[in-house]
């Protein structure tokens, strides 16, 4: 109650910037090697960064203008590129309870990426539902922007950038291993969670290393769902059967 | 850029962002609904989880594999739980898991 006395949208949404600089650790370093790839395909700064600014799905961006770049039908890059992006239709359905309703969202939602939505479903139900918004608000434009200034700098500057802090851009992508981590963390207290996050992760580490990393979130994750359901009908019987036993 | 390249950036950013937005207000309109569906489909509530475990997995991979960084995203992972099981927040354990992991790949170079 005092919490939500002292709420105000400016706050809220500085809160939600804060929350999401461990993001920045991964998008800074893909979003300089974008730029970088994107001009050496033959695309301007401009055209670089209105493709970051516009489409903001990294995987697909990288696709799209390695595709542009071999001279594929324009056709079958829009369609790639959706397909990579189609696994974001199950982000909004998780986040729909946890917003409240706004006529912002279909531009707001622009900023729904992989780790906008980890963090989001990880921090939303622990903030007061009046600070929502605002939180949302902010942890998505900053790392909208941080994107699209990486990729301006890579654009410009990523060759020299590369060349003189070589290590950086190997030390900052960690941040988003760790920051996944701890919101993958809580779940393992529960048996059936455990197993099922742990197929998920071998399963997405597994796919990534042999060059799937385009289908590796989707197919690990419905991996994972199988697994859930199979635990879940596995304790079902094991629980009849003591229970007949007895 | 031609006129036919600056529409197909149109047209897959429109779409991205059709996959984000519309299913996020179909389950708005639905959760809010005079129909009684008050709650999301069990299986939704599952996924979203582990969507989140599958890009841990994607993310887990290092930027140039090697002995190095797989030792290296060992130790840090390991830092990193550790420090969270303390302090159960997100900053600190990232902060100290990505300055080991650093530490691990600096300390490889100069040996």
């Amino acid at each position: 109650m005092n919490q939500l006395a002292h709420h105000s949208p400016g706050q809220s949404a500085l809160q939600g910037v804060r929350e999401a600089i461990p993001l920045l650790g991964g998008y800074i370093p893909v979003a300089l090697s974008f730029g970088l790839v994107a001009t050496q395909a033959g695309f301007s700064t401009l055209e670089a960064t209105a493709i970051s600014a516009l489409i903001y799905a990294g995987a697909s961006q990288f696709l799209f203008v390695g595709m542009i770049a071999t001279g594929a039908p324009l056709w079958l890059v829009v369609l790639m590129t959706l397909l990579i992006n189609i696994r974001h239709v199950v982000y909004g359905p998780n986040l729909a309870a946890l917003l409240p309703r706004s006529r912002h969202w279909p531009w707001l939602m622009h900023g729904l990426t992989d780790q906008v939505f980890a963090l989001a479903l990880t921090r939303l139900p622990q903030l007061p539902e009046a600070k929502r918004f605002s939180w949302f608000v902010g942890a998505s434009l900053l790392a909208w922007g941080a994107w699209i200034i990486g990729t301006a700098v890579g654009a410009t500057a990523g060759e020299a950038f590369t060349a003189r802090w070589p290590l950086l851009g190997e030390i900052m992508p960690f941040a988003l291993p760790a920051l996944f981590l701890t919101m993958v963390a809580p779940r393992f207290t529960d048996k059936r969670w455990a197993v099922a996050m742990g197929c998920t992760i071998l399963a997405a580490l597994c796919l990534t290393l042999v060059g799937w990393s385009n289908v590796a979130i989707p197919l690990a994750a419905a991996c994972g769902a199988l697994c859930f359901y199979s635990m879940k009908f596995y304790m079902v019987k094991v629980d009849t059967r003591r229970r007949r036993e007895s | 850029m031609s006129t036919a390249l600056w529409l197909a950036v149109a047209v897959s950013a429109l779409g991205t962002l059709l996959m984000r937005v519309v299913p996020f207000l179909w389950m708005q309109r639905r959760l809010n609904s005079a129909s009684g569906l008050n709650n999301m489909p069990e299986w939704l509530g599952i996924l979203g989880p582990l969507m989140i475990a599958a890009v841990l997995g994607v993310s887990i991979v290092p930027v140039n594999p090697s002995a190095v960084s797989w030792t290296a995203t060992a130790i840090g992972l390991a830092v990193t739980l550790l420090v969270w099981s303390r302090v159960r927040s997100l900053g600190w354990p990232v902060a100290a898991g990505v300055a080991v992991f650093g530490v691990v790949e600096v300390a490889a170079l100069l040996w």
